[in-house]
C-alpha cells in the first residue's frame, strides 16, 4: 500500500511517499515515519486525515491501533495522511513529577530555612500549630499527587509538549513559593482553633474523596491506556462529571479555610477556573460521544 | 474602555495587545506621574508625551478619516503603520526608564503599602510591584512590537492589493 504524506500547506512531507504492508497498521506507519525522517520519533507525530478545503470539520486523528486499510476509502490501495509535527514531547509522567516537585520542596524550605531574614525580618519567630500542619497537608498533597502520577493515573495521550514543562513548572513552582511565603511568615496571623480544624478535617475528606475518584477513573481504562473515553460511574460521578476536579477544588478550599491567606485564595480561584474549563470540555465531549448522556445529565 | 471594546467585540483587536498598551498608559500617567511628583520634571517625560501624543494624533485621525468619509489617504495609512517602528522604542524606553527612576521615591514614600500583620495574611509591596513591571516589559515589548510589523505586513499589502 502506498502512502502519501502531505504538510497541512499541501506540500510532499516525504518524497515519493511511504510503502507500506496491506496489513500495516497506524503504529507501523509511525514507525516507518521515523524511520525516514530519523527526527520525527511516533508520539511527535499527529497524523491525520485530509479535510476538503473549506471545511470547517475537525480532521479525522489516526490511531495508532486501527490498520490503515480501515482509513481507505473502499477499495483503493493508497492513502494520503497529513503530518503535523508536535515538537518536542516529553511523557505526562515526566511533566507531572517536575511540575509537583517544585511545590513539594519549595514550601518546606519557607518553615524550615531562615529565608525572611532576607527579607528584612528578625530571625527569632514563633511558629504556630496551624503553620505546621498546613507543612504537613501541603507535602502530603502533593506527595499524594506524585505518587498517583507513577500508579494510578492512565494516560490518554502519552506526552505533552515540551514547552509545557515550563509553562506548568512556572505555574505549580510560582504560586507556591506565594502561598508558602505568607503561611510560613513570621508575622502570620492564624484564624481560630475550631475554624483550622474545620478547614483541614474537609479538606482531608475532600482529599480522600479525590483519592477513590482517581481509582474510579483508573479503572475505565486498561494499563496500556487504551479505552479511550467511557463514563465513570458511581460516588460523586453520578452528580457531577469531573468529580476528580471537585474534590481537588473542595480540598484547596479546606486548605484556605484552615490558612487564610489572599495568596491562597488567589491560588483557588485560579485553579478552580482552570479546572473548570476543563471540566465543561470534558462534559461536552462525553456529551457528543455518548448521546444518551445527556438524558440522565 | 479601549480594552472593554475589545472584550465585547465591539472592536477586532485582540485583549492581547490592547490590555498592555492601556495598562502601561494608566499605569504611567496615574500609577507613577500622578502619584510621584519628583519624577515629573525628568526629561523622559518630556518623550513620552511626545511619541504618546504623536501615535495617537495619527491613530485617531485615521480612525476618524474613516468614519467621517469611509476611507483614508494611503499616506495617511502608511503613517499609521510605520511611526510605530520608531515611535515603540522611544515610548517604551521613556516608560521604562521612568519607572526605573522613579524606584528610590516609590521606595521612600511607601506609598500604596499594605502591610503584615493582618487577618488576611496579605501584603503588597508597590516597590516590588513596580519591578515586576519592569519585568513584564522583557517579554512584553516584543510581543507587542512583534505584533505590530504583522498588523503593518496585512495593512499595508492589503491596500498595495486594493
Amino acid at each position: 500500500m502506498k502512502v502519501t504524506l502531505v504538510s497541512r500547506s499541501g506540500r510532499e512531507f516525504i518524497k515519493g511517499g511511504l510503502e507500506l504492508n496491506d496489513s500495516a497498521t497506524v503504529a507501523d506507519l509511525q514507525e516507518a515515519i521515523h524511520k525516514r525522517t530519523k527526527k520525527f520519533y511516533p508520539s511527535r507525530q499527529r497524523l491525520t486525515l485530509p479535510v476538503p478545503s473549506g471545511s470547517r470539520e475537525r480532521p479525522v486523528i489516526l490511531n495508532y491501533k486501527k490498520s490503515l486499510k480501515d482509513y481507505c476509502d473502499g477499495n483503493e490501495n493508497t492513502l494520503t495522511i497529513v503530518f503535523k509535527d508536535l515538537g518536542p514531547q516529553v511523557s505526562y509522567r515526566t511533566l507531572f513529577f517536575f511540575e509537583y516537585l517544585g511545590p513539594l520542596i519549595l514550601y518546606p524550605v519557607f518553615y524550615y530555612f531562615p529565608v525572611y531574614k532576607y527579607f528584612g525580618y528578625e530571625e527569632k519567630r514563633v511558629i504556630h500549630p496551624v503553620q505546621t500542619y498546613a507543612l504537613y497537608y501541603w507535602c502530603f498533597h502533593y506527595f499524594k499527587r506524585i505518587m498517583e502520577t507513577f500508579f494510578i493515573h492512565r494516560f490518554s495521550h502519552a506526552t505533552s509538549p515540551l514547552s509545557n514543562v515550563f509553562r506548568n513548572c512556572a505555574y505549580y513552582w510560582t504560586f507556591g513559593s506565594y502561598i508558602a511565603y505568607y503561611v510560613n511568615h513570621p508575622l502570620y496571623t492564624p484564624v481560630s482553633d475550631l475554624q483550622m480544624k474545620i478547614g483541614f478535617g474537609f479538606g482531608i475528606v475532600c482529599q480522600l474523596a479525590n483519592f477513590y475518584c482517581h481509582i474510579i477513573l483508573k479503572n475505565l481504562r486498561s494499563p496500556d491506556g487504551s479505552g479511550g473515553y467511557q463514563i465513570p460511574r458511581g460516588f460523586l460521578f453520578n452528580i457531577v462529571t469531573c468529580a476528580n476536579y471537585t474534590t481537588e477544588i473542595y480540598q484547596w478550599l479546606g486548605f484556605n479555610i484552615a490558612t487564610q491567606t489572599v495568596a491562597g485564595y488567589v491560588f483557588l480561584v485560579v485553579a478552580t477556573s482552570i479546572m473548570t474549563n476543563w471540566a465543561l470540555a470534558k462534559h461536552r465531549r462525553l456529551k457528543k460521544v455518548f448521546f444518551f448522556y445527556l438524558s440522565n445529565y | 474602555m479601549e480594552i472593554l471594546h475589545g472584550l465585547i467585540g465591539l472592536v477586532r483587536s485582540p485583549v492581547s495587545s490592547t490590555l498592555p498598551q492601556i495598562g502601561s498608559r494608566l499605569y504611567l500617567t496615574w500609577g507613577i506621574l500622578w502619584s510621584f511628583p519628583e519624577i515629573r520634571t525628568h526629561i523622559l517625560v518630556t518623550s513620552l508625551v511626545i511619541s504618546w501624543a504623536i501615535t495617537e494624533i495619527i491613530r485617531y485621525s485615521f480612525f476618524g478619516m474613516k468614519e467621517a468619509f469611509g476611507f483614508a489617504p494611503s499616506w495617511h495609512l502608511w503613517l499609521r503603520y510605520s511611526t510605530f517602528l520608531v515611535l515603540y522604542p522611544t515610548g517604551i524606553s521613556s516608560e521604562v526608564g521612568l519607572i526605573y527612576f522613579a524606584l528610590p521615591y516609590i521606595k521612600a514614600s511607601e506609598k500604596y503599602c499594605f502591610r503584615m500583620p493582618n487577618k488576611w495574611n496579605f501584603s503588597f509591596d508597590y516597590f516590588y510591584a513596580a519591578i515586576l513591571a519592569l519585568g513584564i516589559y522583557v517579554p512584553g515589548s516584543p510581543h507587542l512590537y512583534h505584533y505590530m510589523l504583522g498588523q503593518r505586513k496585512r495593512a499595508l499589502s492589503k491596500s498595495k492589493k486594493e
